[in-house]
């Protein structure tokens, strides 16, 4: 009776709605449990925008909401790199602010009293769940087992790699970008499968959606290029080709030239120009295959011959003349580094200091994609087996991804999706194959052996399959084995590496329970609280973005690095005497400098440690005045104890960081915790700067710069009167005339 | 459709009748050259100055006697023009009818630049000629003392000044008066003494209590002044609230009254001479040192109330505690801010909660009436008082509340409110939530007042039928409905180029 039912469901056309509302189940499911499980942060901490970049797109949707979209395209920030300023509006990519501000209106309007915070905050989760449907699309034009789909949608939902740059906070690009990045291959495959210019122009319009969200749109611009120029050179050339391309790229690069920071770039970089050959090339071949229609086979010939050297030698010329020219930019430094991994620390070493443009280490890999690591090439095998023009596309992409995957941490974003397509498609073989109940009929097998008496070995068909039932469970069990496991490792990483805000630390009391250590909003609201709304703080770049988004106070440089001159400018301040840094801090009309300073606690990303970035940037501009080698001791050290150079202990940085310190500690006890080294007895003094505030585990130390003094002194013989006469410094400089009553 | 027709109608009438209970407060304006008539005289008059906390409280007990030959009604008392506008929860009563309430007030507009403005006490009937009435006058003066040294180190002790005139003003003519000024403290460095005003000591110094007077003061005009200033030490914060926003919204479908308050807070107390240093706050904190920061703020909650959360512009202050009461206890938020708030520092902050709405909410026998009885501030409760220079409480009412009244609960003692008619009060709508007609919200602002408003309860009555409280579920239903007949009716369409 039961079996009756079930066949009721799962045969014919019942059968198939039963199926179809299932994998929508499945998918929602998926959907649920990929924005789910990037709630760790959110449940741990509470809702706050996470990190260094996150907080400058935060500000920005913030403005957006709240000047409109036009002001929000003409916006031009004093606030950040002062004084030059920074023309915001069109030196962003305003998708993601957009896409936000777009949401909180819709739920404005529907009177929902929503945050824009929380919209921010939720954003990359609630993206990733579609991202797990596209994916799901993408791959179920791969293959035709529905499997494969579902495998993809679930292994994207959860997978490490993706959920590092989208958990609940993590307000960044990629949030919308690897959605868009999935849905526009999606739309790619559509179009070229069907031929049709309604999913070329849909490839475009989500094209050009991607090109306002991400720079790493040029991956795509790259990509289809390298796709349809394999399909020419595999002689795969097609009217299908032909329309799906000429349509995404007219419409896409009018479509990406509508973005102010885009603008004449498509037509002008290099990165771009091998979309623009490909679109020629497919034009000559169009007519070529036009042409020969017409001409006979040795007259084709000679024109293809001639042409082809004609194109080629034109196009190059003009290529290399419009370079030099300058018509044509060069290639990016951020382009050239994709292909030396030394150059940028050689060339750009501001490129360089940022972590996440260092080499993958291996154990990354394992760490991102777990068991889908080995998979994937599987998958990418698997693809050459049934090559289609789709397949093409999975097999470059894997190609090229894995290249950048290793070249720098952050592209390990890019290589993701396709380790799941392929993996997905890997593994839903597997399943097929070893999953599959029903035996051979006795018919079938006569029938195979009737064959294999009349007919040519080669031409035999034999039956093949797994029939053994022990085999069968062993393979499917333990690649159940894996997904579970695969399963808890993405649970665990989530957790333990991927969910931390590293605006607010966490640590464990010695009872269990969680304290959290806040100084940087500590410091940070202070500084909103009380100073002037327009004070200039001076910090390193790394915390520009939450300068700006905390404490609302204008910042010298910020995480958008547009101006090496200026950070070389702060570096300087930073690693001079003070004599040499005062002007500069005075010049730059600087009223508070801020530094980092871990050594109470133990908290090593302090500015201590970035230190030699910042003489090294510093040291770009001005090799003379500033040197690499004065802070190492003879010896090549990197010493802040005794040993310490003198350049090292005069530096503006290493006063800053140590004022004061050794009083915390009995005296001669003060050690750093971060370095593990015991520090000189007496403090460094300060004469051009006062200690203005320091937050409470002296993570944030916060330093007033001195007005000049008042008998024109200089600052250091000011201090040395005021300590000869052991008299303690009058507060002349702020504040009212007070009347003594006593 | 009736119920919406029903309640649309229920808005209108209700803002038509607000006239009769919603008021905005209206100055009198009085001609350039006037004087109160002196129609009154004050036989005998103590003024009580309190100065334990960051403001200046005061309590006048004056005997005054008619001396026109028409019964008298309106008594005059003047403040100078630059204090008037701080001076906060002003009440007149009859000392010996304390419970009959207080007397109507009104305030006037100022008569001159630098001029007198005067608060206009009403009593309830003439005071017939030579008759006499006790009358208690109370309030308090926001902002009026400075620190003096006004920057100070940052374990210094911190001092005060305070300065009034030895007489105390009045529009009337004074027979004998003295004022007792009580101190936080013994420690009080200076302080005026008086020669000329009367025989033997002036001031009478008893432990933290300094009386100046009695003085004989009936061939003394009013309005003359005789400066007096004190100085004493108050190592404590100034706490200073600029501004404060209360919401209190009431989800009858919910059973909830949530609450939040939004503080702009300062410390008006001495500024730091030289920059805060954190090594001396660490130590001076683990000797719980005396202190004019604020180190922490402690604000009871009443009992039940659960889900506290201490938030400010940039997310969630974790060193906050709560504990919650048991029973009929109340719960006690221990609030720590990012940094202790010295003088001149400001900090600003939110905190909210839930209370179970029955505690707080009646119906009506058998209407479709309710009333809400609530705390019209809570705030912190701390030895040097807190200090309000303007009060926004909003009262969110379901949708479709109507027919809104509100009134304060009078006491014997004060309630450190000023009079109704004082507190601006006026109705608006508020859109949350999906609302299509948006909820009856009753705002009330009221200026300059301290914490001893804490104890004040507000009591709303509104209109509120089962029909108003099915308009959301209906609202919801139509609209799913629309979307399903819509998405139907777009999925019908046929909008293929192909042939037929």
């Amino acid at each position: 009776m039961a079996e009756f039912s079930l066949d009721v469901l799962l045969k014919g056309n019942s059968g198939k709605n039963t199926r179809g509302l299932l994998r929508i189940i499945i998918l929602l499911t998926i959907a649920a449990a990929a924005v789910a499980s990037r709630l760790f942060s959110v449940i741990r901490f509470e809702s706050i925008i996470h990190e260094f970049d996150p907080w400058f797109n935060f500000r920005a949707t913030k403005y957006l909401v709240q000047n409109g979209f036009y002001s929000f395209w003409d916006w031009f920030d004093d606030r950040t790199w002062h004084p030059l300023g920074r023309v915001t509006g069109g030196t962003l990519y305003p998708g993601l602010m957009v896409t936000s501000g777009v949401i909180y209106h819709i739920l404005r309007f529907l009177t929902i009293p929503v945050d824009i915070r929380n919209v921010c905050v939720l954003l990359a989760p609630g993206f990733s769940g579609l991202t797990a449907l596209a994916m799901y699309l993408l791959t179920r034009e791969m293959s035709h087992s529905p499997s494969a789909g579902l495998l993809a949608a679930a292994f994207m939902g959860i997978t490490p790699g993706y959920i590092s740059r989208s958990v609940a906070g993590s307000y960044d690009n990629e949030a919308i970008a690897i959605f868009l990045l999935v849905f526009t291959f999606f739309l790619w495959i559509k179009a070229v499968k069907n031929g049709s210019i309604m999913w070329g122009a849909l490839t475009a319009l989500f094209y050009g959606y991607m090109v306002s969200a991400w720079g790493g749109y040029v991956f795509i611009t790259n990509l289809i290029p390298l796709h349809v120029f394999v399909l020419l050179c595999m002689g795969r050339y097609s009217s299908r080709l032909y329309i799906s391309y000429t349509t995404w790229y007219a419409l896409g690069t009018l479509g990406s030239m509508q973005i102010p920071f885009v603008g004449f770039l498509p037509i002008r970089n290099s990165d771009h120009m091998s979309a623009l050959g490909v679109f020629g090339l497919l034009q000559l071949v169009a007519f070529a295959e036009f042409v020969r229609a017409f001409l006979h086979g040795k007259q084709f010939q000679k024109l293809l011959t001639s042409m082809v050297l004609l194109t080629f030698g034109l196009g190059f010329t003009g290529l290399i003349i419009l370079s030099v020219s300058g018509v044509i930019a060069p290639w990016s430094g951020r382009f050239y580094s994709l292909w030396d991994t030394g150059y940028a620390k050689i060339h750009i070493p501001i490129i360089a200091s940022v972590s996440e443009h260092q080499p993958t280490a291996w154990p990354a890999f394992f760490f991102d994609l777990n068991f889908l690591i080995w998979l994937f090439p599987a998958g990418v095998f698997i693809c050459f087996q049934n090559l289609k023009d789709e397949h093409v596309f999975v097999i470059i992409y894997a190609v090229l991804a894995s290249y950048f995957a290793g070249v720098m941490v952050r592209l390990m974003l890019t290589l993701t999706p396709i380790v799941c397509v392929a993996a997905a498609l890997a593994a839903s073989t597997i399943l097929d194959s070893f999953l599959v109940m029903s035996k051979p009929t006795p018919e079938t097998q006569a029938k195979a052996n009737a064959d294999k008496s009349k007919a040519f070995s080669s031409t035999r068909n034999p039956v093949v399959g797994i029939y053994s039932y022990f085999s069968k469970a062993v393979v499917t069990g333990s690649l159940i084995i894996y997904l579970l496991m695969f399963v808890a490792h993405c649970t665990w990483v989530t957790s333990n590496a991927y969910s931390s805000p590293s605006v607010v630390l966490a640590s464990r009391l010695p009872d269990g329970s969680q304290h959290i250590i806040d100084d940087y909003r500590e410091a940070y609201y202070w500084l909103r609280q009380n100073t002037e709304d327009n004070a200039k703080i001076m910090s390193w770049w790394d915390y520009g973005y939450q300068i700006g988004g905390m404490a609302d106070r204008p910042t010298l440089v910020d995480n958008n690095t547009w101006n090496n001159t200026h950070i070389a400018t702060v570096g300087k301040a930073m690693s001079s005497r003070e004599e040499v840094s005062y002007p500069i801090l005075r010049q730059h009309d600087v009223d508070y400098v801020l530094v980092v300073f871990g050594g109470l606690l133990g908290y090593s990303g302090d500015d201590l440690n970035k230190f030699l970035w910042m003489v090294r940037i510093a040291e770009g501009i001005w090799p003379d005045e500033v040197k690499e080698r004065d802070f190492f001791t003879a010896r090549g050290e990197y010493r802040v104890d005794d040993g310490a150079t003198p350049t090292m202990k005069n530096s503006l940085m290493y006063k800053m960081s140590y004022y004061n310190y050794n009083s915390l500690f009995p005296a001669g006890q003060a050690v750093d915790r971060v370095r593990g080294v015991r520090l000189p007895a007496e403090s460094p003094t300060l004469n051009t700067l006062e200690e203005a505030f320091t937050s409470e585990n002296w993570i944030i130390r916060i330093f007033k710069v001195k007005d000049l003094d008042n008998f024109g002194r200089d600052h250091s013989n000011a201090v040395a009167f005021d300590k000869g006469l052991k008299r303690k410094r009058a507060t002349k400089k702020k504040g009212p005339r007070v009347l003594r009553t006593e | 459709m009736r119920f919406i027709t029903a309640t649309v109608l229920g808005l209108v009438t209700s803002s038509l009748a607000a006239a009769t209970n919603l008021t905005t407060p209206s100055r009198l304006a009085l001609p350039a050259d006037f004087k109160p008539p002196q129609v009154f005289k004050n036989t005998n008059l103590v003024r009580n100055t309190n100065l334990e906390k960051g403001y200046v409280r005061e309590t006048i007990n004056v005997v005054v006697e008619n001396v026109d030959k028409q019964p008298q009604s309106d008594y005059y008392i003047p403040f100078p023009d630059e204090v008037f506008e701080r001076v906060g929860g002003f009440e007149v009563r009859d000392k010996k009818a304390a419970d009959k309430g207080r007397f109507v007030v009104d305030t006037t507009e100022a008569v001159s630049v630098g001029g007198q403005q005067y608060f206009i006490a009403h009593f309830p009937e003439p005071l017939a000629p030579k008759s006499q009435i006790t009358l208690g006058i109370s309030y308090a003066v926001l902002n009026s003392l400075s620190p003096r040294p006004a920057f100070i180190q940052q374990n210094d002790k911190q001092y005060l000044t305070y300065t009034f005139s030895a007489y105390t003003p009045s529009a009337y003519q004074t027979i004998t008066q003295k004022t007792k000024v009580k101190f936080p403290s013994t420690n009080v460095p200076e302080y005026t003494t008086t020669s000329d005003l009367k025989s033997g000591a002036d001031p009478e110094r008893k432990g933290a209590t300094y009386t100046y007077g009695p003085y004989d003061t009936a061939k003394v005009s009013p309005g003359t002044e005789y400066p007096i200033t004190v100085r004493y030490e108050f190592t404590n914060p100034v706490v200073t609230v600029n501004l404060l926003e209360r919401d209190l919204e009431v989800s009858h479908w919910g059973g909830n009254l949530a609450t939040e308050d939004r503080y702009w807070l300062r410390n008006n107390g001495s500024e730091l001479s030289s920059q805060f240093s954190r090594v001396d706050w660490t130590f001076s904190s683990y000797q719980r040192a005396p202190t004019s920061a604020v180190r922490e703020i402690t604000y009871p909650l009443k009992p039940g109330s659960v889900d506290p959360y201490f938030i400010d512009d940039i997310g969630n202050v974790s060193t906050s505690r709560y504990r919650p009461g048991n029973g009929k206890s109340n719960g006690l938020l221990e609030l720590k801010p990012r940094y202790p708030i010295f003088g001149g520092w400001n900090y600003s902050f939110k905190v909210g909660w839930n209370n179970d709405l029955s505690a707080f909410l009646r119906q009506a026998a058998g209407q479709d009436s309710w009333v809400l009885k609530v705390p019209f501030i809570q705030g912190p409760k701390s030895d040097e008082g807190v200090q309000y220079e303007r009060v926004v409480v909003r009262v969110i009412l379901p949708e479709g509340a109507h027919n809104v009244r509100f009134q304060t609960v009078e006491g014997i003692a004060s309630n450190g409110l000023p009079g109704a008619n004082q507190i601006h009060a006026r109705l608006s709508s508020l859109k949350t939530y999906m609302d299509t007609l948006g909820r009856t919200t009753l705002t009330l602002e009221v200026d300059s007042i301290t914490d001893e408003a804490r104890d004040a309860q507000l009591i709303v009555t509104y209109d509120h039928s089962f029909m108003d409280a099915l308009r959301k579920p209906l609202t919801f239903f139509g609209g799913l409905l629309s979307v399903f007949v819509a998405v139907w009716f777009i999925g019908n369409i046929d909008v293929s180029i192909k042939k037929r």
